[in-house]
C-alpha cells in the first residue's frame, strides 16, 4: 500500500508543488489542504481538516516557504503556532506515537524547531536555551547550491545513506542559521541526531548544522531542498544532485506495514 | 484594553542592528557606538490574557528575542519610525493573523514600528543626517511615541462639484488641467468638454478622473500613439541605412494596407510581427481580446506525450516608483508582471530581471538634491524585488544589473517573468450580457491612488516628498493564493475573460473587460471605510484580479476561492448599452460611452527627427564603475533561483559557481515529467545605444539570440517582447526612439525573428539629465533541456575558439554571417565537439574569459592570433574538445586545467 503523505498548504507555503511530486515520484500518496483564515469560521474548519488528515496520514510534510511573510519579524511562527494548538498537538503526537514520520523543509524545519519537535521529538518543550534558525550571517537571503554530508544514518529518513556521504543540495533562504548551545550540539551528536552537515557553510550555523532528527529519527528538518532536483536540472553544477529522503521514507513504510 | 510592547534581539542576535549600524557608519560618516534597534507594536482591543499568550509566541521568539512593555531610553538619541497610514504592513498584518490563531475571534488591531536608539557620540544634526536618511517619506514617518491610537481619517472627502465645466472656454482648460493636477493635457481636456456638452450635462469629478486615468500614458501609451506627421534624418554616414529602412517600413505598411493608419510609434514597434504573421513566419501566436501577455503555443512532452501549451511572457517596468520608493516600487513590479500572464491563466514559473543604476558607489553626500542615493534604490530594489519574488515562489534565474551615468536621471527597473498552462484549460470568449465580473484577492485602500497618471507626470525635486500616496507594497502570499488557484483547470475553464487589477483600479481594469458594464463601486472591498466614490473608481491595488464568468458559474467560481483562502465579490455585470456605469449606493455616479473612453483623448502630434550618428570609435565605459556578473554575485543570490523544480541552469557554475550564465533556462511546470524547457535572454547595451541607438536595438536583438544559441538552443524560432525606455519627448528626441525601433525592424525582418509585445516607458528624464535611450530585447523560445550546455570551461586541453562576427561598412549585424555561425556553433554543440559557449558583451573576449574560466577555477593559455573585434556582440567564444572548421573561427588559445584546487587561480 502506498503511504500517504499529507502536506498542509499555509498562507506563503510556496514549495508544496515541488515537495508534493518528489513525494509522488518516490511512489507516496499526496494529499494536501489549504489552510483557510479570512474568517474565524475559517481558522476552526483548517484546524478541524488538518486534524482529519493528519490522523489519515503516515508521513506529514511542512514544506517550504513563507508562512505569513516571515512575519512579524521571524521565520515560521505562523505554521508554528497552528502546530501548538492543541487540537494539531494532539493529533501530530497520535501521528509519531503510531509510528509515523515528519518532514520539514526550510520553512518547514523552522516551524518544527520553533515548535520545539525538533530536536525533542515532542512538544511544549522549548526553553530559552533551545536551538533556533535565525537570520544568516550575511544577513541577507542566500540563494546557491551548497555540498551536504550525510553526520548521521539513525533514521527512517536516512536509510539508504552512509556515514559521510556527500550531497550537492539547493538552498534559499534568509533564516537558516542553526543556532545551539555547545552542551545541547554535543548531546545531539552523541545521540545521532545531527543529519547533515555543510561542507561550506554557507549561513553561519553552529557545527555545520544543516539537518537534525529527533531522537527516534522520526522526525526530520532541513534548511536544503532536497526535492527541488530532478534529472536534467542543475546541469551546469558537478556533484551528486539527488538526495532520496522521500524514497527512504516511503520504503519505510513498505516494510513496515502496521503504521 | 491597548497596549505598547518592545520587542528587542537578545545581545548574541543583533545582526540586524549590527548591520544597520555599519550602514550608517559608513553611508553617514557616523561614529555611533552601539545601535539598539528595537520592534514597536501597538496592541488595541488585546485582554491582558490574550497579551500573554502571545507575547512569545506572536511577536517574540523565548531562544531570541526580550518582549517589555517598556523601553528605557534615558537621555539617548533615539528615532522611531512608522509606516504612513495606508501603507501595506506585513509585519502588523500577519501579527494580526498569528493572533487569530490563538483567539480566533478577536477583535483586534496591530500597529508595528521601528525604534531606533542611539549610543555614542550622535549630534542632532547626526541624528537629522540618520533621519533624512532613514525615513523615505514616500512611504514612512517619524512616529509620535507619546501617542497610542490607531484612528484613521474615516472622514468620507465629498466628490468636488464641477458645474459650469462645460462652459469653459479653450483658453481656461490649461489652467484647469493644473488646478485639478489631471495627467491629460488641454487639448485632452478639449475633447472631454465636447463629449459632456454632447451629453448634454457636466461631468462628476470621478468622471473626469476615470478618464484622466484611462488616457495616461502609463495606460494608454499616449506617446507611443503620437502621430508623427514629418520624420527628417540628418546628414551622416547612416543617412542613407535610415531612409532605407523608413522605406522598408513603408513598404510593409503598403503591403498590409495600413497606409492609411496614424504613423506612430506604437505602428513600427508592430508593424514586424503583423508583416512576418501573415508570411507564414508566425504561425504560432494565440490571438485573442485579451492581450496583457505575449501568447504562442507551444509543445510540451509531458511522460513522453505531446501536450499543446500556451507559453506567455512579459516585462515590466516601475521605474518611477522605484525611483522613489525602491522597495514598494520593484516589488509590485514583479507582482505585476506576473499577474499579467496570471490574468492569462498561465502559471508563472521563470524570471528574469534587468535594472540600471548610475554610480552605486558613490558617496551618499552628494546625492542629488530631491533623490535617493543610488547605492539606497540600487539595493533596497534588490531586496523588493527578491523578497517578492521569493515569497510568491518564482525562480529568477537571470538578474543582472547594468551601469550607465544617465541612469540617475531614472532608475530602470525591469522585469520579465514567463508562464505556461495547456492549452485545453483556457478558454477565451466575449463577455456577453447577463455574464457577472467578480473581482478577487486584496483589497482597496487609499494607497494606490493616482499610480498610472503619477507614473505619466513629470518627476521633479519636489517628487519625494510629494507622491506619497503613489506607491504601494505588495503583499505576496495574496498573489501566491491567486497563482494557486489559477492552476486549477476546472477553475481556469470556468474563466471567459480576466484583467489584472495594474495601473488604474476599477475603472481600467473591470473597464477594459466588456463594452458595456454595470459596475457597482460599494461593493468592491475595502481595507478600511471612507473611501469615496472616485477613490473605490481609480485606486490601483496590488493582488487583484477581475474575471468574467457566465452568471450560472459564478457560484462555482466563488466556491473555488473561498476554498483557496481568496476573498471574492460580485461587483459588476455585463450589459449590452456600450456604456461604462458606476453606481454607487444606487446612485449613478460614471456614465460614459465606450466609444469616448477608447478614443483615448486627443491626437497628438509630433515631428521626428534623426540625429547624425558620429562614426564609430571604440566604446568607453566611462561614467561610473562597470560591476561585473561576478561582482554582482552577491546580489543576484539573494533570488531565489531553484524553486520549482524547473532550473536546468544555476545562475552560477561549475565547481565554485562562479560562471554566470547568460540565460534563463526552465522546464515547463507540468505535473508529470518533462524535458521541454523555455530558455530567455536580453540584450541591450546602454553605452552602444547612447552612441546610436539604432545599431543598439540591432544589436539588443543580435546579442539575445547569440546567448541563446551559445546555451545549445536553436534561435530560429525565437519571439520577442521589447522594453523601451526613453526620455521624455521633446522636440530634438522623438528621433531617439524612432531609430531604435527602426534598427530592431530591420533585424526582425532580416532575421524573421518577430516582436510580439513589449512595454515602453517614455519618462526618464530629471531635470537636464535622460536616460540612455534604452531597447532591451527580450527574446524566448523552447529547448529539450537534455540540449542545454553551460560556459563554463570544462576541460584541460580544449581549444578555445573566438567565432567572429564583422559587422558591415555601417558597423551594423551582418545577418548572413551570423546565420552561418550560430548554425555552425549549434550543430558543433549538438555533436558534442564544443562543451562551453560563451555570448560576448561589452566586457570584451578578455572579460569572457575570465567569466568561463572561474567556475571550475580553469587556467588558459592564449596564442597569438588576430582576434580584433569591433562591435563584440554577435560573436563568441567557445571550448572545442577537437579542430572546429569554420571560416569565421579563430583559433586563439588553450584551456589548462588548474593546478591547486581552489578558486583561487594564482595563489
Amino acid at each position: 500500500m502506498k503511504p500517504i503523505a499529507y502536506l498542509p498548504v499555509f498562507p506563503g507555503t510556496n514549495c508544496d508543488y515541488d515537495t508534493a511530486k518528489a513525494f509522488r515520484v518516490a511512489g507516496a500518496e499526496v494529499c494536501t489542504s489549504i489552510f483557510r483564515n479570512l474568517t474565524s469560521q475559517d481558522v476552526f474548519s483548517s484546524i478541524d481538516e488538518m486534524r482529519d488528515n493528519i490522523d489519515r496520514c503516515q508521513i506529514l510534510v511542512f514544506s517550504g516557504g513563507f508562512s505569513a511573510g516571515d512575519e512579524p519579524d521571524g521565520s515560521g511562527k505562523f505554521i508554528a503556532n497552528v502546530i501548538n494548538n492543541h487540537v494539531i498537538a494532539d493529533a501530530i503526537h497520535a501521528l509519531l506515537d503510531r509510528g509515523g514520520l515528519i518532514l520539514g523543509i526550510c520553512n518547514g524545519f523552522q516551524a518544527l524547531v520553533k515548535s520545539g519537535l525538533l530536536p525533542y521529538g515532542r512538544l511544549g518543550l522549548v526553553t530559552e536555551d533551545s536551538p533556533t534558525l535565525f537570520r544568516n550571517d550575511v544577513n541577507r537571503h542566500v540563494s546557491r547550491m551548497v555540498t551536504t554530508k550525510v553526520a548521521s544514518v539513525s533514521s527512517p529518513w536516512l536509510s539508504s545513506f552512509h556515514l559521510g556521504e556527500e550531497h550537492t543540495i539547493a538552498i534559499s533562504h534568509g533564516e537558516g542559521k542553526f543556532v545551539v548551545s555547545d552542551e545541547l550540539a554535543q548531546s545531539l551528536f552523541d545521540h545521532n541526531q545531527v543529519a547533515f552537515q555543510y561542507v561550506d557553510n554557507p549561513n553561519g550555523s553552529s557545527f555545520n548544522i544543516e539537518g537534525i532528527i529527533s531522537p527516534d529519527g522520526h522526525i526530520l528538518g532541513k534548511m536544503g531542498h532536497s526535492e527541488r532536483w530532478e534529472p536534467g536540472l542543475f546541469k551546469n553544477i558537478p556533484g551528486n544532485l539527488c538526495q532520496p529522503i522521500f524514497r527512504n521514507a516511503v520504503d519505510y513504510f513498505s516494510s513496515t506495514p502496521n503504521t | 484594553m491597548d497596549y505598547r510592547i518592545y520587542v528587542e534581539k537578545k545581545p548574541r542576535f543583533r545582526v540586524e542592528a549590527e548591520s544597520l549600524k555599519r550602514e550608517l557608519n559608513e553611508s553617514l560618516s557616523l561614529a555611533i557606538e552601539d545601535l539598539r534597534f528595537v520592534n514597536v507594536y501597538d496592541l488595541f482591543g488585546f485582554s491582558a490574557e490574550l497579551l500573554e499568550a502571545c507575547r512569545y509566541s506572536v511577536f517574540g521568539e523565548i531562544v531570541t528575542d526580550t518582549v517589555t512593555d517598556s523601553y528605557e531610553i534615558g537621555d539617548r538619541k533615539y528615532l522611531a519610525v512608522e509606516f504612513l497610514p495606508g501603507q501595506f504592513d506585513q509585519r502588523a498584518s500577519s501579527a494580526v493573523d498569528c493572533v487569530h490563531l490563538i483567539e480566533p475571534d478577536a477583535e483586534i488591531d496591530i500597529r508595528s514600528s521601528r525604534l531606533l536608539v542611539f549610543e555614542g557620540d550622535v549630534s542632532d544634526s547626526d541624528l537629522q543626517t540618520i533621519r533624512h536618511y532613514y525615513i523615505n517619506a514616500v512611504e514612512s514617518r517619524e512616529k509620535d511615541l507619546s501617542v497610542l491610537s490607531n484612528k484613521l481619517d474615516v472622514d468620507v472627502r465629498p466628490l468636488a462639484s464641477l458645474s459650469g465645466f462645460t462652459a469653459m472656454e479653450v483658453g481656461e482648460y490649461e489652467d484647469f488641467c493644473k488646478k485639478w493636477g489631471l495627467a491629460m493635457n488641454a487639448d485632452d481636456l478639449g475633447e472631454v468638454v465636447t463629449y459632456f456638452l454632447k451629453e448634454g450635462r457636466d461631468p462628476s469629478e470621478t468622471e473626469l478622473r476615470i478618464l484622466d486615468t484611462y488616457w495616461s500614458d502609463h495606460c494608454r501609451h499616449t506617446t507611443f500613439t503620437t502621430e508623427l506627421t514629418e520624420i527628417t534624418v540628418d546628414e551622416s554616414f547612416m543617412k542613407r541605412e535610415f531612409e532605407e529602412s523608413l522605406q522598408l517600413f513603408h513598404r510593409l505598411r503598403k503591403e498590409l494596407g495600413r497606409e492609411k493608419k496614424p504613423l506612430c510609434l506604437m505602428e513600427l514597434a508592430t508593424i514586424g510581427a503583423r508583416y512576418l504573421r501573415k508570411i507564414g513566419k508566425l504561425d504560432d501566436l494565440e490571438q485573442s481580446e485579451e492581450n496583457n501577455a505575449c501568447s504562442i503555443f507551444i509543445n510540451v512532452d509531458v511522460d513522453g506525450n505531446t501536450e499543446k501549451w500556451l507559453l506567455q511572457f512579459k516585462n515590466e517596468t516601475h521605474n518611477h516608483p522605484t525611483e522613489i520608493e525602491p522597495f514598494g516600487g520593484a516589488s509590485t513590479c514583479l507582482g505585476g508582471a506576473i499577474r499579467d500572464p496570471l490574468s492569462g491563466r498561465a502559471y508563472v514559473y521563470q524570471a528574469m530581471r534587468v535594472t540600471g543604476a548610475a554610480d552605486i558607489t558613490k558617496a551618499v553626500a552628494e546625492t542629488l538634491h530631491g533623490k535617493l542615493p543610488q547605492k539606497v534604490i540600487s539595493s533596497k530594489a534588490a531586496q523588493g524585488y527578491s523578497s517578492y519574488g521569493n515569497q510568491i515562489g518564482l525562480a529568477a534565474t537571470h538578474v543582472r544589473e547594468i551601469f550607465h551615468p544617465g541612469y540617475l536621471a531614472k532608475r530602470l527597473e525591469v522585469g520579465a517573468v514567463v508562464g505556461a498552462v495547456r492549452a485545453d484549460n483556457v478558454r477565451r470568449e466575449s463577455p456577453a450580457a447577463g455574464d457577472v465580473i467578480l473581482l478577487l484577492g486584496g483589497r482597496t485602500g487609499r494607497d494606490g491612488i493616482g499610480g498610472a497618471t503619477g507614473s505619466s507626470k513629470e518627476h521633479t525635486e519636489e517628487s519625494l516628498e510629494s507622491c506619497g500616496s503613489e506607491v504601494q507594497k505588495g503583499n505576496a502570499p495574496e498573489e501566491r493564493k491567486i497563482q494557486r488557484l489559477f492552476r486549477r483547470p476546472e477553475v481556469t475553464r470556468l474563466i471567459k475573460k480576466s484583467n489584472d487589477f495594474g495601473a488604474g483600479g476599477v475603472s481600467v481594469a473591470i473597464g477594459e473587460l466588456a463594452d458595456g458594464l454595470d459596475i457597482y463601486l460599494d461593493r468592491v472591498p475595502v481595507k478600511y471605510s471612507g473611501l469615496n466614490a472616485t477613490e473605490l473608481a481609480i485606486s490601483e491595488s496590488q493582488e487583484r484580479m477581475a474575471v468574467v464568468v457566465e452568471s450560472k458559474d459564478a457560484e462555482a467560481f466563488k466556491a473555488y476561492c473561498r476554498r483557496d483562502n481568496i476573498e471574492v465579490t460580485h461587483v459588476a455585470d455585463v450589459t449590452d448599452s456600450a456604456r461604462m456605469r458606476m453606481y454607487f449606493h444606487g446612485t449613478l455616479i460614471a456614465d460614459l460611452s465606450r466609444e469616448f473612453i477608447d478614443s483615448a483623448g486627443a491626437r497628438h502630434f509630433a515631428k521626428a527627427h534623426i540625429l547624425p550618428v558620429m562614426p564609430y570609435t571604440e566604446i568607453k565605459r566611462e561614467g561610473c564603475p562597470q560591476l561585473t556578473a561576478i561582482d554582482q554575485q552577491a546580489m543576484i543570490e539573494m533570488f531565489d533561483s531553484t524553486i520549482g523544480r524547473s532550473t536546468v541552469l544555476m545562475p552560477y557554475g561549475g565547481k565554485y559557481q562562479k560562471t554566470p550564465v547568460q540565460v534563463s533556462v526552465q522546464k515547463l511546470p507540468v505535473d508529470g515529467f518533462t524535458n521541454t524547457a523555455s530558455i530567455m535572454a536580453y540584450g541591450f547595451d546602454p553605452y552602444l545605444s547612447e552612441w546610436s541607438p539604432y545599431h543598439g536595438a540591432a544589436y539588443s536583438v543580435i546579442e539575445a539570440c547569440t546567448k541563446i544559441v551559445c546555451a545549445g538552443a536553436e534561435w530560429g524560432n525565437m519571439r520577442f517582447s521589447y522594453q523601451e525606455y526613453f526620455e521624455r519627448m521633446t522636440a530634438d528626441s522623438w528621433g531617439k526612439p524612432l531609430s531604435a525601433l527602426l534598427g530592431a525592424l530591420r533585424m526582425q525582418v532580416e532575421l524573421g525573428l518577430p516582436s510580439i509585445g513589449g512595454k515602453d516607458s517614455m519618462s526618464g528624464t530629471f531635470e537636464d539629465i535622460n536616460v540612455p535611450p534604452t531597447l532591451i530585447a527580450f527574446g524566448i523560445t523552447t529547448v529539450d533541456a537534455r540540449d542545454i550546455i553551460s560556459p563554463e570551461l570544462k576541460r584541460s586541453g580544449s581549444l578555445l575558439y573566438l567565432v567572429r562576427h564583422s559587422p558591415d561598412a555601417n558597423q551594423m549585424p551582418d545577418c548572413d554571417q551570423l546565420r552561418q555561425n550560430w548554425a555552425f556553433v549549434s550543430r558543433m554543440i549538438k555533436d558534442g565537439r564544443i562543451l562551453s559557449a560563451w555570448a560576448l558583451d561589452g566586457s570584451g573576449i578578455e572579460g569572457g574569459l575570465t567569466m568561463m574560466a572561474a567556475g571550475n577555477g580553469m587556467e588558459y593559455r592564449l596564442i597569438e592570433a588576430d582576434c580584433e573585434l569591433t562591435i563584440p556582440f554577435g560573436s563568441m567564444l567557445v571550448e572545442a574538445n577537437s579542430q572546429l572548421d569554420s571560416p569565421n573561427a579563430i583559433l586563439i588559445g588553450e584551456v589548462k586545467g588548474c593546478s591547486v584546487d581552489s578558486p583561487r587561480m594564482k595563489d
